[in-house]
């Protein structure tokens, strides 16, 4: 459904990702892992539209979208969030996921029919009781729970999660995986996601791929890729590779 | 719209019409003039400035463009005096179609440098003008003043003024309710963030900076024919372009009642000071007020006490 083809992005003399194909198929949730700065985010940012890649193409359900812009790739079914929480500030939180509504895939829903749909993706996402409440008052798990309340209210087919289960704590994780399933399973959305919570993405992912230095070093199920003596390397070095 | 705003609001506007009618002095007349103007101009902006959080600091132009194309068309087309008034209109498509001109490609520069450019475009308007013979050059453009009595000549201006207020409250209401007002204050709250939600930010940008010209267009095609004299340094005074971002911070951008409050309190200090208070202290105290509104309630007049009442 989501295809790239020989993905090149360089920032100046830095080439972030080289050549990188991928595939995600419909309902699978697929994981992105890697060490620092090896690409991940960018991916998801060329992904979005966020960066033009200086090379390679992009097909979403068919269509190339390589040179569309972000809005329209979101119009078009992509969600994603943000790695470092960015909700719209000044907002309350139904108005950050109605606003979402207002321009996503259903459109012509009107304001009084936005903030219903809003309320039940908070319900949905757990944070009925905050729906009042400022972006800037909610703790760190309940942000990242709004940045997926936010990207699942465009109804997207795809939804590019950026670590959303950095920096929680142990039950914090659990209730997130279980999010994670349950978004596929209600909305049959299909999922992407960047995630060095090696629990989280064991347990959810059918398939990873791991980069290394924008390159793609391999893919498959999570015991093959926790296995492979590159992606060893490429996180604890070559001595340990080799035992 | 609930019931009881929407009547308290029909209710003023009835009371504001009926004035001219208690016949009142000229200079009541004249002054609600300037009022009403100055809520048109900060309401106009504050569809750019205040939701979508673009300041235009150049919107005297607009202004400035609206009266002249008036007068312009007025001598022209030798339009009778009231057909003057209906002038405005185009007038105002006029500045709406420098707006799509000028927005396309400044409005993809974001923070103090959009005020900046938007500034420097107010400059070379002006400049463009004065140096433009067929518009009057540095002479300005007189225009034929209505054959009737003062009085009932500034009451019709008052209550033509009146309806344009109404109609850019009015739009400015449905603007902030709209698909469109959410789109712009998810621009204002991280624009790259907005786009990944689907909005196109580009074009709800334009609409936003075309609509916020066309009041301000048509409210200088009347104000030139309140003066029946223009020149150049009048309307596109750079004194003019910072008041209506003054006057729509003032009162609380990005609401629909702020820009309404800044744009009367401010005019109503204004004039209190200069009938009661020497020219100079008049201007010192101006200023110092500006200062301590905004050290004190950075987000305006409506929102600190919007705050205050919710304990945040």
């Amino acid at each position: 459904m989501l295809t790239g083809k020989k993905i090149t992005k360089r920032f100046g003399g830095l080439t972030a990702l080289s050549e990188v194909d991928f595939e995600v198929r419909r309902g699978e949730i697929v994981g992105l892992i890697g060490p620092n700065g090896s690409g991940k985010t960018t991916l998801f940012n060329v992904i979005s539209g966020i960066h033009r890649p200086e090379g390679g193409d992009l097909f979403f359900a068919g269509r190339r979208i390589t040179d569309f812009p972000p809005y329209k790739r979101a119009q078009l079914g992509i969600g994603r969030t943000f790695q470092i929480v960015r909700p719209l500030a000044g907002l309350n939180l139904v108005e950050n996921v109605a606003t979402g509504v207002l321009y996503g895939r259903k459109q012509g829903a009107g304001a009084r029919e936005a903030r219903e749909k809003a309320l039940e993706i908070l319900a949905f996402t757990g944070l009925t009781e905050k729906a009042r409440r400022f972006p800037d008052e909610l703790v760190l798990e309940d942000r990242k729970r709004l940045e997926i309340a936010r990207a699942l209210a465009l109804n997207p087919e795809v939804l590019l999660l950026d670590e959303v289960f950095a920096g929680l704590n142990p039950t914090e994780i659990g209730s997130a995986i279980e999010l994670t399933f349950r978004i596929r399973d209600a909305y049959g959305t299909t999922i992407f996601m960047i995630e060095h919570v090696m629990k989280a993405i064991m347990s959810t992912c059918s398939r990873i791929m791991v980069l290394n230095f924008g390159i793609k070093i391999t893919e498959g199920t999570p015991e093959e890729v926790a296995n492979h003596p590159e992606v060893i390397s490429a996180y604890l070095g070559a001595a340990y590779a080799a035992c | 719209m609930k019931k009881a705003p929407l009547i308290a609001a029909a209710i003023v506007v009835v009371m504001l019409a009926a004035f001219p009618f208690l016949s009142p002095e000229v200079y009541y007349l004249s002054f609600m003039f300037s009022v009403f103007m100055y809520v048109i101009l900060a309401s106009s902006w504050n569809l750019i400035g205040g939701y979508a959080g673009y300041l235009s600091f150049g919107h005297a132009a607009f202004f400035g463009i609206g009266a002249f194309a008036t007068a312009k068309m007025a001598a022209l087309f030798e339009l009778p005096p009231v057909l003057t008034i209906l002038a405005a209109i185009p007038a105002g498509a006029i500045a709406a179609l420098v707006a799509i001109v000028i927005g396309y490609p400044c409005l993809k520069i974001r923070g103090p440098y959009f005020a900046v450019v938007t500034l420097c475009f107010a400059f070379v308007v002006d400049l463009a003008v004065k140096n433009i013979e067929w518009l009057g050059g540095a002479e300005g453009i007189w225009m034929r003043i209505m054959d009737v009595q003062e009085k009932l000549s500034r009451s019709i201006m008052y209550e033509v003024m009146l309806i344009l207020m109404v109609a850019t409250l009015a739009v400015a209401w449905w603007v902030g309710r709209s698909r469109l007002g959410a789109g712009l204050r998810a621009v204002r709250a991280d624009e790259e963030v907005a786009e990944t939600m689907a909005i196109p930010t580009a074009n709800i940008k334009i609409q936003a900076f075309v609509l916020s010209a066309f009041f301000p267009g048509v409210a200088g095609g009347l104000f030139a024919y309140y003066l029946t004299y223009i020149h150049p340094d009048v309307v596109f005074s750079i004194n003019i372009s910072i008041l209506i971002v003054l006057m729509a911070m003032f009162g609380g951008g990005g609401t629909w009642l702020g820009p309404i409050i800044g744009a009367v309190i401010l005019t109503m200090v204004n004039e209190g000071l200069s009938t009661f208070a020497r020219a100079e202290i008049a201007r010192i105290i101006y200023g110092t007020l500006f200062i301590v509104v905004t050290i004190f309630m950075p987000d305006g007049i409506l929102h600190f006490f919007l705050k205050r009442n919710r304990g945040r």
